[in-house]
């Protein structure tokens, strides 16, 4: 981990100029555009490691993994996930439950992918980073539904495995932690599992010696 | 709104709660304060269906057998049907585990049981054409069909397997019926239950212990005979000497599965590895094991599943009722080692899974979402590894040892999964559908089948844009006499090392082409009883 993280960091926000004049234009543009984000995501998610943004959440805030950045990110994108089902039973609940199961889930993952995700979480948590990226200047919980929406569009629509992997895993993860959550069942139709109720396993009363049993073993 | 189909489940007795109060061998790994160091004739790794299978048989033959789990130990108490609790407790990262490129999700088991507590019960035997394969490519000797027969004859004994007696759930109907329509065969599913209550939650751990899976059949027989049971407990590294395994190291973990910085030690004269495709072999490479030919963890194949969903006017209810009942293999045998083939299956629904499966976000997917009741969806498996342009996939090491799964889509590959789209939204429309769409980022929901062929004709089939999902890892230590590409005998022992067994589905050459439990179940009979034979010198039945 000595390795230079100041040349990396130069090297991100170069790249990252690159990208805010190569938004988009054309389809050649689009594609500069595309071949330049894999190496940037990349590195900007190095480079936020290796310069400290990488620290481990605060362990009185309960959460395993999620860092108040990336909670603020996660919060910013259920409403656009889920759309309308959102906040549903679950009123004002909604974002602290879900995120609270997004980080049981991604605490969880192997350390590869879990690697990859909060390489992404600390790439998307930088201002110009997350703007050439397609995210919103500002910071996620000041995003309006629709540029959290434009965001994943652009990153579902991207010539890059890269942006369509990280789509299609946020969506993934948001979804799934919204959808089995009970409160959220009604919502789709979905009556529910039947209730189950337990058996306790039964002590096997103990074996009581009478006089006949002792006198039997005694020669035994 | 649809229904509950039953309101409660109560007064089934908890046979793994039982057998602990009645004083089970079993032990939680994250309970050591201290070192430790535990010693028996035949440690095995793993408790799935390769494990579960040679306990009961070497336990039955005298050994003194120790089984080692990385999961937890969960029962049928704890199986509430609710997906949340049971992806974290039983299946391998929370059921997020997917392939380095994430094109492919990969539900597989980690707990007590393995992937046979959270399997949808289907139980077939190896197809002829597979172990014929076998037998021509990789030089496998005794797995014929009629090798096998009795085998596999003796298990579905074992595990109550027969075919599903009941009418199949609507899910399934749409199947037999589509198929039907078109003049394609299809075929009831073979199930391993007992008593079974046709709730629908094979997937969440079966609640009433109606399935036969390892928890409650193999496993609680191999307790009741003396085996000992550590769960908890990953089996980090195998100590060598260059010709045996000596030992074995055991990180032990907590209930989060952490690390307690315990260290556990395990010494055996046998071991037996059974820990399944991807695990095994990541354990095979942190140990650094005798591997001349660099083929660990290679051919790692997975039957990539692709999924097609039709809305039907009439309620389908895809959360209800035995999750899998009938199947085609129409486009299975076209032909053995050509263009990729598939067999059709249906998978059932549930909402959290359902939102994974459909792919997307915002309104259209929560209006997708809101059409579940209504909602069938079938499944094509392909069957990887019999085709040059096949190899399966390559298990890689993090920098924390974890298994990194390389595991790339192909042309050959995705033209099966293309064909497949074909093949399930004409059968969907057959059987009646009002709309039908693939799950690709690009498809919608199409109302005629002239239709939905012409927008599958438009599809682009690139990686996190058509869904690609799998339930049957396979693989990765070959077995076979070719030693270019084997590295397990037919009798499954390890080439290289004197002591080491694998009897699990990371043995097997190619896939399968059939859900695999009932594979492995037939395999791992045949090569324990010739172990227990070996290793008490008397001949077993």
């Amino acid at each position: 981990m000595s390795n230079t993280p100041q040349h990396s960091s130069n090297k991100t926000e170069r790249l990252s100029e690159q990208f805010a004049q190569a938004v988009p234009t054309s389809r050649r543009g689009f594609l500069k555009f595309g071949l330049m984000g894999s190496a940037a995501l990349t590195v900007a998610g190095t480079t936020a490691t290796l310069t400290g943004c990488s620290s481990q959440p605060d362990p009185s805030s309960g959460f395993k993994i999620l860092r108040p950045q990336d909670r603020e990110f996660l919060a910013a994108l259920i409403p656009a996930v889920v759309g309308s089902a959102y906040p549903g039973e679950l009123a004002e609940k909604a974002k602290e439950r879900t995120v609270r199961q997004l980080d049981g889930l991604i605490y969880t993952l192997n350390e590869f992918n879990q690697k990859q995700m909060v390489q992404l979480f600390d790439a998307l948590s930088i201002a110009p980073i997350r703007f050439a990226m397609g995210g919103p200047w500002v910071r996620w919980q000041e995003a309006s539904v629709d540029q959290v929406n434009d965001f994943l569009v652009s990153w579902r629509d991207s010539s890059l495995q890269l942006k369509r992997m990280g789509y299609v895993s946020l969506a993934k993860l948001v979804g799934i932690c919204w959808y089995a959550q009970p409160e959220n069942y009604a919502s789709i139709g979905y009556p529910g599992p039947p209730t189950k109720i337990p058996v306790e396993p039964v002590k096997k009363a103990p074996v009581i010696s009478t006089p006949e049993s002792l006198s039997g073993e005694a020669d035994v | 709104m649809s229904k509950r189909n039953f309101e409660e489940i109560r007064g089934i007795p908890d046979p793994v709660a039982q057998g602990i109060v009645d004083g089970w061998d079993v032990i939680d790994a994250g309970d050591y304060q201290q070192p430790t160091t535990i010693e028996a004739d035949v440690a095995i790794i793993g408790t799935g269906a390769g494990g579960g299978t040679t306990a009961e048989i070497l336990t039955k033959a005298g050994l003194k057998v120790l089984l080692i789990e990385e999961g937890p130990l969960k029962s049928s108490n704890d199986f509430k049907m609710d997906e949340r609790q049971a992806y974290k407790d039983l299946y391998q990262e929370n059921a997020g585990r997917m392939n380095k490129d994430g094109s492919m999700s990969i539900l597989q088991g980690r707990c007590v049981g393995g992937t046979t507590v959270i399997n949808w019960t289907s139980s077939f035997r190896t197809p002829e054409q597979t172990l014929q394969y076998w037998g021509d490519e990789f030089k496998t000797k005794g797995v014929s069909k009629d090798d096998m027969a009795p085998w596999f004859e003796k298990m579905e004994k074992r595990l109550n397997v027969s075919p599903w007696a009941f009418p199949a759930n609507e899910n399934n109907a749409v199947l037999s019926r589509g198929a039907e329509a078109l003049n394609v065969d299809w075929k009831v599913i073979p199930r391993n239950v007992a008593g079974c209550w046709n709730l629908g939650y094979c997937g969440t751990g079966c609640p009433t212990n109606a399935k036969q899976s390892m928890l409650v059949t193999t496993i609680p027989s191999a307790l009741n005979d003396g085996a000992q049971l550590i769960y908890n407990a990953r089996a980090e590294r195998l100590i060598m000497d260059g010709k045996q395994v000596t030992g074995i190291e055991i990180t032990a973990l907590d209930k989060h599965h952490q690390p307690t910085g315990v260290k556990v030690t395990v010494k055996a004269k046998t071991v037996v590895l059974a820990a399944g495709g991807i695990n095994g072999a990541a354990l095979m490479l942190r140990s650094d094991a005798p591997d001349p030919n660099n083929r660990v963890g290679k051919r790692t194949f997975f039957h990539p599943v692709a999924f097609s969903f039709a809305e039907f006017e009439k309620e389908i209810n895809p959360f209800y009722g035995a999750p899998q009942s009938i199947y085609s293999d129409h486009y299975q045998w076209q032909s053995v080692d050509g263009p990729v083939g598939y067999k059709l299956e249906v998978p059932p629904l549930h909402p959290g899974l359902t939102s994974v499966l459909l792919m997307g976000h915002g309104e259209k997917h929560f209006e997708d979402m809101q059409k579940l009741p209504n909602m069938h969806s079938m499944i094509a498996l392909l069957r990887d590894g019999f085709n040059e342009e096949s190899q399966g996939g390559n298990i890689e090491l993090a920098g924390d040892g974890s298994p990194i799964i390389d595991y790339p889509f192909n042309d050959y590959l995705w033209d099966g999964i293309k064909r497949s789209h074909y093949t399930m939204a004409e059968m969907e429309f057959a059987a009646g559908a009002k709309a039908v769409k693939v799950a690709h980022v690009d498809s919608k929901w199409e109302t005629s089948w002239k239709d939905a062929k012409a927008a599958i004709d438009n599809l682009p089939y690139i990686a996190s844009r058509a869904f690609v999902g799998s339930a049957h890892v396979m693989g990765g230590m070959a077995m076979g006499e070719d030693l270019s590409q084997c590295v397990v005998d037919s009798n499954s022992k390890y080439h290289y090392l004197d002591n080491l067994y694998v009897i699990d589905g990371s043995v097997f050459p190619t896939s399968i082409g059939a859900n695999p439990q009932l594979s492995i179940y037939g395999m791992a009979c045949k090569q324990a009883t010739r172990l227990a034979e070996k290793l008490t010198g008397k001949k077993l039945a």
